[in-house]
């Protein structure tokens, strides 16, 4: 493949991608009260049994109470469910059972713009769930800088690096069978293991340095450093490494997406 | 509308071996082909869903291997499969569809409402998809490809698998746009089909085009006007029986108990093989249509 082309298989218009970031978002306008209230509930759930249940038998964490702890981890967390649910069923269903990514391929829609605009829009559902359970810690007194405002940007982010990482894996995976080993081996360790609820200091130090490659432990830290007041650089650091991680990967989605999209 | 040696691969398959063909505007033009012949394949290359593997395919003056996005903009897609948007009811489907195209809404909704009438859905407006009968759901797709004002729609099986009244159905929409001058381009499994809307049309076999022309001009030059069908004995000695009445008929065919003879003058090779005695059980006199056409050029061997 020569430069040009991979330059024109990659590279989306960002006016024609937003018309594909409409039609999801123009859906979603219809469901969100069915859609949102169950993805909202789990972390919530989460937080009564850990915080303020188990928490309650715990000292504190790095110094701050454990349901204070677990809170901004859980953001992060909403976020993680919210953009692997969209980009594995829900993407998989579009493409494979309706076809109707081929209907949006006959269109001026080309496969870069098509999976950029499912990508915004993944980032945009990151947003709404993580930013309504933000809403939620911060009514029960969780949150203690205003630097939280900078939490939606960050869940942007981080919604955009999950959803490239669950796009691959439903642009590779030839049956719907196989996102249990997805969600088994990959989406469940990375919920328990990146941080959320216990730092990572206690864990086997190989085991550490397998999470910190995970991206929920980076979206972990920037939520808990914005919650309580940041160090500037680590926070900074995450940042970058979520947006480097997404745009490695994007060129090879947008890629493959095409090898599964046109014959 | 232009293709010269266009070539289509999957693998070691060759789908589309090298088919020159031209379209020209207004025109309904027909690619005809048992399953695996390379029709899909032609039209997937045409609105982008396949890339060209060899030659070269101008579509409304656009190269599409190079111009994509132009041809896409310009045409309208009626696929085999049923791709409709399952989130959407009906008419929010046209509107959201129209959306990709970058059309403003104003007069998109006015567009819609104009298609929904046109294919009888505009009572329907309201309905999920999915409660849709399948003639409703082609309907709906052939308005989705109306949705931008198309110069050309490419059409892949539009009536397969529809029951008769909603074959007419579609069958009438599609004469109301060959009357606006739109160009349409069709694959069909059905002859009735392509006699009546096709103005010229191809036969594909095995990647490659085997004849091409009008429904009349195909219908003489391979099987002549009138068409005997006899049924007869497994043992019949076709051959020696027919030896004799050379010319009364131009050429037969033979497939089971069944003789076929392609002949100008049906009625009359009938009184000669009356005159000779011919076993036969059943004797039946027809015009020849493209049906004949087809089943002598491509076989009557089954394809899977």
């Amino acid at each position: 493949m020569s430069a040009a082309e991979l330059v024109r298989h990659v590279a989306p218009s960002p006016r024609i991608a937003a018309r594909v970031w409409r039609r999801d978002a123009q859906n979603f306008s219809k469901l969100w009260r069915g859609a949102l209230l169950p993805t909202f509930l789990d972390p919530l759930f989460y937080l009564f049994a850990m915080g303020f249940g188990l928490g309650t038998y715990l000292a504190t964490i790095q110094g701050i109470p454990y349901k204070n702890f677990i809170a901004p981890g859980l953001v992060a967390s909403a976020a993680m469910w919210s953009a692997v649910f969209e980009t594995t069923y829900n993407t998989y269903i579009k493409m494979n059972e309706n076809r109707l990514y081929d209907a949006l391929v006959a269109t001026p829609v080309e496969v870069p713009d098509l999976v950029t605009g499912e990508l915004a829009w993944t980032a945009t559902r990151s947003l709404v769930y993580g930013t309504s359970f933000l809403v939620v810690i911060t009514a029960f007194g969780l949150v203690d800088s205003w630097w939280a405002l900078l939490i939606p940007v960050c869940l942007l982010l981080g919604g955009a690096c999950f959803g490239v990482i669950g796009m691959l894996f439903t642009a590779l995976v030839p049956k719907i069978d196989l996102y249990s080993y997805f969600f088994t081996l990959f989406v469940t360790p990375m919920f328990l293991f990146s941080g959320i609820f216990f730092p990572l200091t206690k864990l086997p130090n190989a085991l550490e340095v397998v999470a910190w490659f995970t991206p929920l432990y980076h979206l972990v830290n920037l939520m808990r450093e914005l919650a309580t007041g940041p160090d500037l650089w680590p926070v900074i650091g995450n940042a970058a490494w979520l947006l480097v991680l997404t745009a490695l990967i994007y060129p090879l989605l947008a890629v493959k997406m095409r090898d599964r999209l046109i014959a | 509308m232009s293709a010269v040696g266009l070539v289509k691969r999957y693998g070691d398959l060759t789908a589309v071996d090298g088919i020159d063909f031209n379209v020209g505007e207004g025109e309904c033009f027909g690619f005809l082909g048992p399953n695996g012949a390379g029709k899909t394949s032609t039209m997937k290359m045409i609105y982008g869903l396949a890339t060209i593997d060899g030659g070269r395919l101008d579509v409304l003056g656009h190269d599409v291997a190079r111009d994509r996005r132009a041809v896409k903009a310009r045409i309208g897609v009626v696929p085999q499969e049923d791709n409709l948007d399952r989130a959407f009811p009906v008419r929010e489907n046209l509107l959201v569809h129209g959306h990709y195209y970058g059309l403003e809404t104003r007069a998109l909704e006015r567009r819609v409402d104009d298609l929904l009438r046109f294919v009888q859905l505009y009572e329907r407006a309201g309905d999920n998809v999915m409660a849709l009968s399948g003639g409703m759901r082609r309907r709906l797709l052939i308005a989705r490809a109306l949705v931008n004002s198309p110069d050309l729609v490419v059409l892949d099986e539009p009536t397969t698998g529809l029951d008769p009244q909603a074959r007419h159905a579609v069958w009438t929409a599609l004469e109301r746009l060959k009357l606006e001058g739109v160009t349409l381009i069709l694959t069909t499994h059905y002859m009735e089909e392509a006699e009546r809307l096709c103005d010229r049309l191809v036969i594909m076999d095995h990647g490659e085009i085997i004849t091409e022309g009008t429904p009349d001009e195909l219908i003489a030059e391979h099987v002549g006007r009138e068409v005997l069908e006899l049924t007869i004995d497994d043992d019949t000695p076709v051959e020696d029986l027919l030896a004799s009445l050379t010319s009364f008929y131009d050429s037969y065919e033979r497939a089971d108990r069944q003789l076929l003879l392609y002949a100008g003058d049906a009625e009359r090779l009938l009184e000669a093989i009356d005159h000779s005695r011919f076993p036969c059980e059943r004797s039946v006199v027809r015009r020849a249509g493209l049906e004949d056409v087809f089943l002598r050029l491509t076989g009557r061997t089954l394809r899977e």
